[in-house]
């Protein structure tokens, strides 16, 4: 339910980016999302074209990179994958907890953007 | 087109804002608490009767966090101690810079500790960090035994879970023994409090844990 809020904080981070070096119309952001983050990635979709209509990167792709959850069973000793049908972190097989090593991750990670002088004309 | 790596954490506004919060409070060796918890758990009653226990020998002042009144921070006010309510409009969760925000403008007195009552809510508010130094976890008895399985991710963190409305459990099927498994399966480090802000049994050991881990705070600070 927060991913409203998530996809304000990357439009904010991005166009803070973009103004950095030089500003202009953001095209595509891709960003890492983990299985573990607590994000739906089809909310988050939503989200964020509900956050960038109506303005000036209103045509900007969302590009979600997902990363599955990576967990460790130290008792076991080899990487697990999640449980069916659960979020636990305890290993499927001997039931003792998992060591996260992945899939936590709410990361940008590129923007790319159209300056406004490449488009002969100024907005900022 | 341009493409810059801009790789950075997509809360990294939140988490900036949360280091200046934290920053401040140990300059000023203030203990800061973000108690969450879904709703009608007990958090509020809970924060009252701490400053019934505590008001007298340290200064407490809160935060209290709601989508639409300022009826929680009313009752902590009625307690006598400063409080600002932040009204989210909806959203489901605070974040460090309503907290940033609320502080500047409350202008609170110097205080020893300070109280940050989330929105009721067990999910979201588990992703912001505030710039707390612990993050407290309430489980009323009627909500059952089943929720730190059902909502790892808020009782994995949490450095305390507290039982409340403990008073409750002749009354209703609550197994206090399943709940501290869970727990110590979630977070082997976490602490659980069996309490009750009626009969004010845990009551003691509660604040006698904020107490000790307001003056660890200080003794670190020396």
């Amino acid at each position: 339910m927060h991913e409203m809020g998530i996809a304000m904080s990357i439009l904010e981070s991005c166009r803070a980016a973009v103004v950095q070096h030089g500003g202009g119309r953001l095209e595509e952001v891709s960003v890492a999302v983990g299985e573990l983050s607590a994000l739906e990635p089809d909310l988050l979709q939503f989200a964020w074209e509900a956050v960038v209509a109506g303005g000036p990167d209103a045509a900007c792709r969302l590009a979600i990179d997902w990363r599955p959850a990576r967990q460790l069973c130290p008792a076991c000793g080899e990487e697990k994958p999640r449980a069916p049908g659960s979020w636990l972190r305890l290993c499927p097989d001997c039931a003792g907890p998992l060591r996260l090593e992945g899939g936590d991750e709410l990361d940008i990670l590129h923007v790319s953007f159209v300056s406004y002088d490449a488009e002969g004309g100024g907005e900022e | 087109m341009t493409e810059i790596d801009v790789r950075q954490r997509i809360l990294a506004a939140n988490e900036a804002a949360a280091a200046e919060v934290r920053s401040r409070y140990r300059d000023e060796g203030t203990l800061v608490i973000n108690l969450i918890s879904s709703p009608g758990s007990g958090k509020t009653t809970l924060l009252e009767k701490t400053v019934a226990r505590l008001g007298g020998r340290l200064r407490l002042a809160a935060i209290e966090g709601d989508i639409a009144t300022e009826r929680d921070a009313d009752r902590l006010r009625a307690t006598g101690i400063p409080a600002r309510q932040i009204l989210t409009g909806g959203a489901c969760h605070l974040d460090a810079r309503q907290v940033q925000g609320a502080l500047a403008e409350a202008a609170f007195p110097a205080h020893d500790i300070l109280l940050i009552e989330n929105v009721g809510n067990l999910i979201c508010p588990t992703s912001y960090d505030l710039g707390e130094d612990l993050k407290v976890a309430l489980l009323s008895v009627a909500e059952g035994d089943d929720k730190p399985f059902k909502y790892p991710a808020i009782f994995s963190r949490a450095q305390v879970t507290v039982i409340t409305k403990a008073d409750l459990l002749p009354h209703v099927t609550f197994d206090v023994a399943a709940v501290r498994q869970q727990v110590s399966v979630l977070n082997p480090q976490g602490r659980l409090l069996v309490t009750s802000a009626r009969s004010g049994e845990g009551m003691g050991e509660w604040c006698g844990l904020l107490e000790d881990l307001l003056a660890a705070k200080r003794a670190a600070r020396a």
